[in-house]
C-alpha cells in the first residue's frame, strides 16, 4: 500500500524551545523524501513526530488519510532504522528481524520465510544466529535496516541511518539503499545532516534550518533555483560565494553590478515580482567561477583576483582568490600551476548567477529548470529495473503517478 | 521567523500566553498513565506502612514517655521538650554523641576515605598478581557479615590474640585498653573496600587525555595527583565523604557485638545508646528521642550530599 | 609512572638510568600495598586456622589439623536452624525487595510521573536513615500487630528498609538500558506488556542479579532488627546466634565458634564473586542526583 504523509501546521516545542515551527509538508505515495539539514534544525524531531515517539505541540499529521495525532507508534504502521540503529542486543539476527513480525502475530512459518527473504536480499543469511556484538558496523546496519524492510510498512522513517559507517562502506550502502527503494517503492522519509545523501538518495529534498521548513524540491531544481542564501549555502560544496551587488533596471531592461563589474541579466531567467532596484547579494557557485583558460565560450564575463590559497583536491583544485576586496573561492582543473600572490583571470557566465534580497535573503531570479529531464529518466529506470523474481509481485504497486511534485512549498 | 523570534525571547509565562493565544491549548501534555501507578504501588504501599509510617510514629513516640514495661508502656502520655531537657543533662548523652562525633570523623571520614584512596592509588600502579591478591582480601573483609568482622576482630584484639602478640604485651587485652581505638579500626577495616571501589571507580573514569597531558608536561607524581587527579576526583571525594558518614552514624551491629558499648560508656555511641535507653532501660520514649537527633545529623548531611551533587553538574 | 609499571620489575629494560627512580617507588608500592594486605589477612586468618585447629585459642598459630570443630557444629541443632533462619529471612527479604523494586524502577526511570524528582529525593533521604531510628516504633507496631517472633514479618520489615536503596539502584540500571531499543519495540508493533517482557527485562538482568544479591547479603547478616524483632530460639539467624555463642564464654569453643562463622560467611563471599563482575558500575556515584 503506498501512503502519502502529511505535516499541516505542525509545531513542536520544547520548554521554550520551538523545534518545529509551522510545518506543512506533504510526502508523496512511493516518494523518497529526505530531509536535510544543520544539526538542531528539527529534522530528527520531525521524524520522531512521524513515528510517533513526540507528539506535535500544535498540528495534524496525517499518513495515508489518518489522523496519526494520538495513534501510538504501535499502530501506525511505520519501520524506522534509528541511527544507532537500537537492535535489541540480547537477541540474535534471526529473532531481532522476527520481533516486529511476532509482535504483530505473524504464524511462525510466515516469519521464517519472511526473515530468510529479508536476509537474502540484505546478504544475512550466513549471520542470522549471530547476536549485535558479533556483528560489523555495516552488518548491524544491514540488521536494523532488514528489521524495517520485513514489516513492509507504510512508511519507512531512517535517521542518518549511515552516519556511523566509514566512508567507503557509506558510499556502497548509500546505492544499496536507493536501489532497495527503487525496488520496493515504500514512502520513505529520510533525514540527514549529509547534503551529498540527500542529492544522491532523494527524489524529493525538504531543507530545514532553525524549525522552519526553507524549500521542498527534487534536488537538480534545489541546486540551481535554491528559494533563499540558507539553501544556496547549505546544498553545494563548496559553498556558494555571496558577494554585495546592486540591481538596476532601466527600459525592462535588468543589470546587475559586482566586484567591480556590471552584466545585463541573462534572457533565460526573470526576476520575481518582488525584485527592486537596489542593493542584492549576488551568488555564484565555485563552479561557475572558471579559471579563464579552462573556461568554455560562454563564460563571457571576465574578473580579475590575486590568489590567496591553492587546495589540491587530485581531480580539481580549490582556489581561495581576493576579487575587488572581496574573497571568493573557484574550482580550477588540478594541475593549473597557479600559486599564491599570483594574479589571475577568472571567467564567468553570467547566466549562472544568482540573486537575493539583501535583507531577507530570499532568491529575487527564477531560474529555468534546466535538469527536469534528467530527474524523470531516473525514476523511468526504476520502473525498469524492477527485479523479475516472483517475491517481488506483491511489492509492486500499481504504478502512482510518481513524477515528483514540481510544487514549491517555501515558507 | 519574527514569531519564532518574539516566542524565543521573554520569560516562559510570557511564552506560554503567546502561544496559546494564537494556537489554542497544547496538544502533547505529559499524559499521567495508569500503569505507572500500578507498578509503583506495592512498593509504595510497604515504605508507607513499614518505613514512613515509624518514622511518623518515631516523631511522635519521641516526645512521649512511653516505658517498654510497667504502667507507663500504656499510660504514656505527650511530653513535649521533656526528653530535650533531659538529654541536655544527660552526661552520658553527652559523651555518647562525642564518641560518635569521634567514631564517625576518625574510623569515617579520615580513616576510610584517606585508606581508600590510598589503596586505590596504590591498587592502580601495583603489578597485577598483588593488584589481584590485595584487592581480593580487601574486598571479603568488606563482604564479610558484620558479626563475624566482630568476632574475628574480638579475637584479634584480646589478651593473648594476635594484636597482643604483635605488639609484644601478650597480657594486655586491647578491647578493654583502647576500646574506641579498637572498634574504629575494626570498622574502617571492614568499610575500606567501599570508598577504595568508589575511588577506584572515580580514577578509572577521569579522562586520561588530560592524565596524559600532564604527563606529557613533565609533571612529577605527587604533582599530577596533587594538582590535576584530586581536583578532578572532587565530585567523587564529596559524595564519599557523606555516604561513608551517613553510614558509619547508624553502625550498631559491630560495636554492639564487640562490646555491648562497654566498658563502662567507653563505646557507648548514639545508636547503641537508643537500643539500651529503649530495650535495656525499657525508656522506649527517651530512646527514640536520641535517635531523632541521630536523624538530625544524618538529614544535614543527606542535604549536604544533595547540594554538593548538584553543583558538581 | 603507569609506562613503567606495565613492564616486569625486573628485565634489562628497568636498567636504563632514567627509570631507576620510578622504579623505586613501584617497589614501594607493592611493598605498602603488601603490608596493607598483611593488614586485611590476619585477623581473617585467625578463624581459617581456628576452624581446622584442634585446640585453638584467640591467637593466630599454626593449626594442629583436625576436622572436629566442623562435625561439631554441624551436629549442633542450634547452628543448623540458625542457618535455615538466615536462609528464610535472608530469602523472603530478597525476593520481597527484588520485585517490588523492580516495579517501582521501571516508571521512575522511564514514565512521566508527578513529583517524581520530589520523590527519588525522598528515596535517597531514607535510605540515609539509621535502622536504629525506626526499631522502637516498628517494635511497637509489631506488638500491637501480633506480629512480633516472626521470621516473615521480620523479612517484611528488612524489606521495606532495603527497599528504598534497592530502587535507586534498580533505577541507575534500568536508565542504562537505550529508551531507543523501547522505541524501536513500540514501533516493531510491540505491546507495552511485551516490550517489558522481552525488551527490558532480560536487558535489566544485571541489575536485578545486583540488587537481589545486594540486598541478599545486607538480610543475611542483618543484625539489630532480627535481634529485636524475634525471640524464640528457634528463630534466630546466624546474627543473633553468633552473638548469643560470644556473650556465652566456655560454653561455646573457640573452635566451633570459628567453623560457625566461617561457614556462616562462605554463602555472601560466593555471592559477592557472582555479582562483581556486574558491580563496578554501582559505584559510579558522579551524578547521583540530578
Amino acid at each position: 500500500m503506498l501512503s502519502e504523509v502529511r505535516f499541516e501546521g505542525v509545531h513542536k516545542i520544547f520548554g521554550t524551545e520551538t523545534a518545529v515551527e509551522d510545518l506543512n509538508l506533504t510526502v508523496n505515495a512511493g516518494e523518497f523524501l529526505v530531509l536535510v539539514g544543520p544539526s538542531g534544525c528539527g529534522k530528527t524531531t520531525t521524524l520522531r513526530m512521524l513515528a510517533g515517539l513526540e507528539r506535535p505541540s500544535y498540528g495534524r499529521i496525517l499518513i495515508g488519510d489518518k489522523l496519526v495525532n494520538n495513534v501510538s507508534p504501535r499502530f501506525r504502521d511505520v519501520a524506522m532504522v534509528f541511527q544507532s540503529y537500537a537492535l535489541y542486543p540480547h537477541m540474535n539476527v534471526y529473532d531481532n528481524l522476527a520481533f516486529g513480525m511476532r509482535a504483530r502475530g505473524a504464524s511462525n512459518d510466515l516469519v521464517a520465510q519472511r526473515v530468510r527473504e529479508t536476509a537474502e536480499v540484505l546478504g544475512l543469511g550466513h549471520l542470522l544466529q549471530r547476536r549485535p556484538s558479533q556483528l560489523s558496523g555495516g552488518q548491524r546496519q544491514r540488521v536494523a535496516l532488514g528489521r524495517a524492510l520485513i514489516r513492509q510498512p507504510q512508511v519507512f522513517l531512517m535517521d542518518e541511518p549511515l552516519s556511523n559507517l566509514d566512508a567507503g562502506l557509506r558510499v556502497q550502502m548509500r546505492a544499496e539503499l536507493s536501489r532497495l527503494h527503487q525496488r520496493f517503492r515504500v514512502t520513505t522519509v529520510y533525514v540527514t545532516h549529509d547534503q551529498v545523501e540527500a542529492m544522491t538518495m532523494g527524489d524529493r529534498i525538504a531543507v530545514l534550518n532553525a524549525g522552519r521548513l526553507q524549500q521542498v524540491d527534487a534536488p537538480e531544481t534545489l541546486y540551481d533555483n535554491p528559494a533563499n542564501m540558507f539553501v544556496a549555502g547549505f546544498i553545494g560544496s563548496p559553498r556558494m560565494n555571496f558577494v554585495p551587488g546592486r540591481l538596476a533596471s532601466s527600459e525592462g531592461k535588468a543589470s546587475v553590478s559586482f566586484l567591480g563589474i556590471t552584466t545585463p541579466l541573462g534572457t533565460g531567467a526573470r526576476l520575481t515580482a518582488g525584485a527592486a532596484s537596489g542593493d542584492v547579494t549576488v551568488g555564484i557557485r565555485p563552479e561557475d567561477l572558471m579559471w579563464r583558460p579552462a573556461a568554455g565560450p560562454d563564460c563571457t564575463l571576465t574578473l580579475h583576483a590575486e590568489v590567496d590559497v591553492v587546495e589540491p583536491m587530485g581531480h580539481e583544485a580549490y582556489v581561495t582568490a581576493l576579487c575587488a576586496g572581496e574573497t571568493v573561492t573557484s574550482r580550477f582543473p588540478p594541475r593549473s600551476g597557479v600559486r599564491t600572490q599570483e594574479s589571475v583571470e577568472l571567467a564567468l557566465n553570467p547566466a549562472r548567477l544568482h540573486l537575493f534580497d539583501a535583507q531577507s535573503g530570499i532568491t529575487i531570479l527564477q531560474r529555468p529548470v534546466a535538469a527536469a529531464a534528467e530527474t524523470l529518466r531516473s525514476v523511468g529506470e526504476a520502473r525498469t529495473n524492477e527485479p523479475a523474481e516472483g517475491r517481488s509481485e506483491r511489492h509492486r504497486q500499481p504504478e502512482a503517478p510518481l513524477a515528483p511534485s514540481r510544487s514549491e512549498e517555501i515558507s | 521567523m519574527e514569531r519564532s523570534k518574539r516566542l524565543a525571547t521573554g520569560s516562559a509565562e510570557e511564552f506560554r500566553m503567546a502561544v496559546a493565544g494564537t494556537l489554542g491549548p497544547r496538544l502533547d501534555r505529559e499524559r499521567f498513565q495508569w500503569s505507572s501507578l500500578l507498578m509503583l504501588a506495592p512498593g509504595s504501599v510497604l515504605l508507607l506502612v513499614l518505613f514512613l509510617g515509624p518514622v511518623l510514629y518515631a516523631l511522635y513516640i519521641g516526645f512521649t514517655n512511653l516505658a517498654l514495661v510497667g504502667s507507663r508502656s500504656r499510660d504514656y502520655s505527650f511530653t513535649g521538650l521533656e526528653n530535650v531537657t533531659r538529654m541536655l543533662g544527660d552526661y552520658v548523652f553527652i559523651k555518647s554523641s562525642w564518641l560518635t562525633i569521634l567514631f564517625v570523623v576518625g574510623s569515617a571520614i579520615v580513616g576510610q576515605s584517606v585508606l581508600g584512596m590510598l589503596l586505590a592509588i596504590l591498587l592502580r600502579n601495583a603489578v597485577v598478581p598483588i593488584r589481584a591478591v590485595v584487592g581480593s582480601v580487601v574486598i571479603v573483609a568488606w563482604v564479610l557479615p558484620e558479626i563475624t568482622v566482630a568476632l574475628i576482630w574480638y579475637a584479634f584484639s584480646q589478651a593473648g590474640g594476635t594484636l597482643s602478640i604483635l605488639l609484644g604485651h601478650t597480657s594486655s587485652n586491647y578491647l578493654v585498653l583502647v576500646p574506641m581505638l579498637i572498634v574504629s579500626l575494626a570498622n574502617l577495616w571492614r568499610n575500606v573496600a567501599f570508598s577504595m571501589l568508589v575511588f577506584s571507580a572515580g580514577l578509572r573514569n577521569l579522562p586520561s587525555e588530560v592524565l596524559e597531558a600532564a604527563e606529557v608536561e613533565g609533571a612529577s607524581v605527587f604533582r599530577r595527583y596533587r594538582l590535576v587527579i584530586l581536583p578532578l576526583l572532587r565530585p567523587t571525594i564529596v559524595t564519599n565523604l557523606l555516604l561513608v558518614t551517613i553510614l558509619n552514624l547508624s553502625e550498631f551491629t559491630l560495636i554492639y557485638a564487640m562490646t555491648q558499648g562497654g566498658p563502662g560508656i567507653e563505646t557507648t555511641t548514639l545508636p547503641i545508646y537508643v537500643y539500651q535507653e529503649a530495650f535495656v532501660f525499657h525508656q522506649l520514649g527517651y530512646g527514640t528521642a536520641i535517635s531523632l537527633v541521630l536523624v538530625l545529623i544524618g538529614a544535614f548531611f543527606s542535604l549536604l550530599f544533595v547540594r554538593a551533587s548538584r553543583s558538581q553538574v | 609512572m603507569s609506562a613503567v609499571q606495565a613492564r616486569p620489575l625486573t628485565g634489562e629494560k628497568l636498567i636504563v638510568v632514567p627509570y631507576r627512580k620510578v622504579s623505586a617507588s613501584a617497589v614501594a608500592t607493592n611493598v605498602v600495598l603488601i603490608l596493607l594486605g598483611c593488614f586485611f589477612l590476619l585477623p581473617m586468618l585467625w578463624m581459617v586456622f581456628a576452624s581446622i585447629d584442634s585446640n585453638p585459642d584467640w591467637a593466630i598459630k599454626i593449626p594442629s589439623p583436625t576436622i572436629a570443630n566442623f562435625t561439631d557444629v554441624l551436629g549442633r541443632a542450634d547452628a543448623l536452624s540458625s542457618f535455615r533462619s538466615s536462609l528464610i529471612l535472608a530469602g523472603t527479604t530478597t525476593v520481597v525487595t527484588t520485585v517490588l523494586a523492580l516495579l517501582s524502577a521501571y516508571p521512575l526511570s522511564r514514565m512521566h510521573i508527578p513529583f517524581k524528582r520530589s520523590f527519588m529525593l525522598l528515596i535517597l533521604f531514607a535510605s540515609g536513615l539509621p535502622v536504629s531510628m525506626l526499631v522502637v516504633p516498628v517494635y511497637q507496631m509489631y506488638v500491637y500487630l501480633g506480629w512480633l517472633d516472626s521470621l516473615y514479618t521480620t523479612a517484611l520489615f528488612l524489606a521495606a528498609s532495603s527497599l528504598p536503596f534497592a530502587i535507586w539502584l534498580m533505577k541507575n540500571f534500568i536508565d542504562a538500558v537505550p529508551v531507543e531499543l523501547e522505541h524501536a519495540a513500540a514501533i516493531d508493533g510491540a505491546s507495552t506488556f511485551r516490550i517489558l517482557r522481552e525488551v527490558v527485562l532480560p536487558l535489566t538482568v544485571p541489575g536485578i542479579a545486583v540488587t537481589a544479591i545486594y540486598t541478599f547479603i545486607n538480610a543475611w547478616g542483618a543484625f539489630i532488627i532480627p535481634f529485636v524483632l524475634t525471640y524464640s530460639p528457634d528463630n534466630q539467624p546466624g546474627p543473633v546466634e553468633i552473638y548469643n555463642f560470644m556473650g556465652s564464654h566456655g560454653l561455646f569453643k573457640f573452635g566451633d565458634l570459628a567453623v560457625f562463622s566461617l561457614l556462616f560467611s562462605v554463602p555472601v563471599i560466593v555471592l559477592y564473586l557472582f555479582m562483581s563482575r556486574y558491580f563496578s558500575g554501582a559505584f559510579n556515584f558522579g551524578g547521583a542526583v540530578k
